[in-house]
């Protein structure tokens, strides 16, 4: 009788014991998946600000013509310049009524004398927009305030370490469930199972033969619980990638297929099998002593 | 397969199963062990096994002491040239006969293409060749012993350890298993120690008996 066969005869004999091992494996897998595409996106997002260097000044009210327009030459002599675009109020407000379009309540109020004019200056050189930062933050009387991307990247690596983090442990969390969940059940099974290992034994088989089918079983777990996990949450992020990818527009949160998601995949099943492996081998060695 | 028994002792707590007990049993010999319940006739099949340790002394097999076996697998090897009938059948209750026997076959490394011929082999060697495709709870006792003696013949072994095979058989049944395995050791050499109460096969046959007592022992 060959070995698989009987290691597919214990998992018969006791189906809903090993679909509980099998979905808790899968569950892991689908949150370890879905972190990492996450994961993957957000890096996307600060690639983007990273890449993207820019700077907003926010004018006072009030100011003359002359005022801006010695602003604007003064920043054209900075070097390394890309661009600089010259908001007015009404500009402004013609861009917060753009984005906020679908939402009237929050466009009924505001008229372009709330809004303050801006300067976006975006350079080829990010060190410059610090220097920009710097010595136009002194100036009180005209600057109004200064939108930096260092502080949006700051804080988008913040929000991104907590994600990391909270996912992180998530993932140790539900692959230490998975690995006591798939030990318990080789233990329980063994259990169950004493008389023919008893027998088995008594037959000459060795120690390793009567560990071989609950050691494949837990093999078998990772295998199948890594590959559905991931192919479940893969599923799940490509049907709503447009929904996604609008909503970060024009950043691509969810990237096109490639030989990323086919390596991704073999990771996570070999990480699936050690994982089941490891759990049912010791609790072979654990469970089987005579 | 050469067993000598060296001067075993075997005690359960305070009482003595046998004292001193010694003899052999040459590659090729029927031996019977007799004795009433209780006089250690299971348990002198389960020390050949290794499955219990004696008190004292020493079980040699081929000349190598049970006792003092240094490599892990060694009792492995031993026990796969050994088919046994149990008492109490020690069949694998959700493995069909076939699957019992299949796993004893795996067990032993047997040719994997020949597994299929032997099973159907054996099950007609012991008339079971309709119902081996059922489950131990679907035999009778006649029948369950006639699965056990299937399996353990399937590995072709060097000895059978048969503890009382014809306490579940009718006396016809029970004189062909008995003249089953005789010819199994005529025509195969394979040693069959054998251990029953029932006086009437060995008076009938005239083969080796050790005889066990409550608290003595005989060869003869």
């Amino acid at each position: 009788m060959k070995i698989l066969k009987l290691t597919l005869h214990h998992i018969r004999r006791s189906p809903f014991q090993s679909l509980i091992a099998f979905f808790t494996v899968a569950c892991s897998f689908f949150i370890l998946n879905s972190f990492i595409f996450t994961n993957r996106g957000l890096s996307t997002v600060l690639q983007y600000f990273e890449t993207k260097p820019e700077i907003t000044i926010f004018l006072k009210d009030g100011l003359d013509q002359d005022t801006v327009q010695s602003v604007q030459k003064e920043l054209s002599a900075y070097p390394g310049i890309k661009e600089i675009r010259f908001i007015s109020k009404e500009k402004a407000l013609e861009l917060y009524k753009e984005m906020n379009k679908d939402n009237p309540l929050l466009t009924e109020m505001v008229t372009a004398a709330i809004l303050p004019a801006s300067f976006e200056v975006s350079t080829f050189n990010p060190k410059i927009l610090e220097v920009i930062a710097q010595n136009y933050s002194g100036k009180t009387q005209i600057v109004d305030e200064i939108v930096y991307q260092k502080d949006i990247i700051k804080s988008l690596l913040d929000w991104t370490q907590i994600v990391r983090r909270a996912g992180i442990s998530l993932i140790i969390v539900s692959s230490l469930v998975a690995f006591t969940m798939i030990f318990a059940l080789i233990g329980m099974k063994i259990t169950n199972r004493k008389e023919e290992i008893k027998i088995s034994r008594l037959l000459g088989a060795s120690k390793f033969y009567v560990k071989k089918p609950f050691i494949l079983e837990g093999v078998i777990y990772g295998f199948l619980g890594s590959l559905i996990g991931f192919l479940l949450s893969f599923l799940i992020i490509y049907n709503l990638r447009q929904s996604i990818n609008s909503f970060f527009q024009p950043i691509v949160f969810v990237q096109n297929l490639s030989l990323y998601e086919l390596f991704l995949l073999l990771i996570e099943i070999s990480t699936g099998v050690l994982i089941g492996f490891s759990a049912s081998w010791l609790g072979a060695k654990r469970y089987i002593k005579w | 397969m050469e067993i000598v028994f060296d001067k075993i002792t075997k005690n359960y707590g305070p009482i003595s199963v046998f004292k001193d007990l010694s003899f052999k049993i040459e590659p090729g010999d029927f031996v019977f062990i007799t004795g009433p319940s209780g006089s250690g006739k299971s348990t002198l099949i389960k020390l050949i096994l290794n499955q219990i340790k004696p008190s004292s002394g020493d079980v040699l097999v081929d000349g190598k002491a049970l006792n003092h076996l240094k490599k892990r697998n060694e009792i492995d090897n031993i026990r796969r040239k050994i088919g046994v009938i149990f008492q109490d059948f020690q069949m694998i209750t959700d493995l069909t006969v076939e699957e019992n026997i299949a796993l004893n076959l795996d067990i032993v490394n047997y040719p994997q293409a020949k597994v299929l011929p032997r099973i159907n082999e054996v099950v007609k060697m012991v008339k079971l060749q309709h119902r081996h495709f059922l489950f131990p709870n679907q035999l009778s006792g006649g029948e369950l012993q006639r699965a056990c003696l299937a399996r353990a013949l399937s590995i072709e072994p060097e000895v059978i350890l048969a503890d009382e095979p014809t306490g579940n058989l009718d006396p016809a049944n029970a004189w062909n298993l008995i003249k089953l395995l005789q010819e199994i050791n005529q025509n195969l050499k394979t040693t069959i120690i054998m251990t029953t109460h029932n006086m009437d096969f060995v008076e009938s046959l005239d083969k080796k008996v050790i005889k066990l007592g409550k608290s003595e022992h005989e060869n003869s």
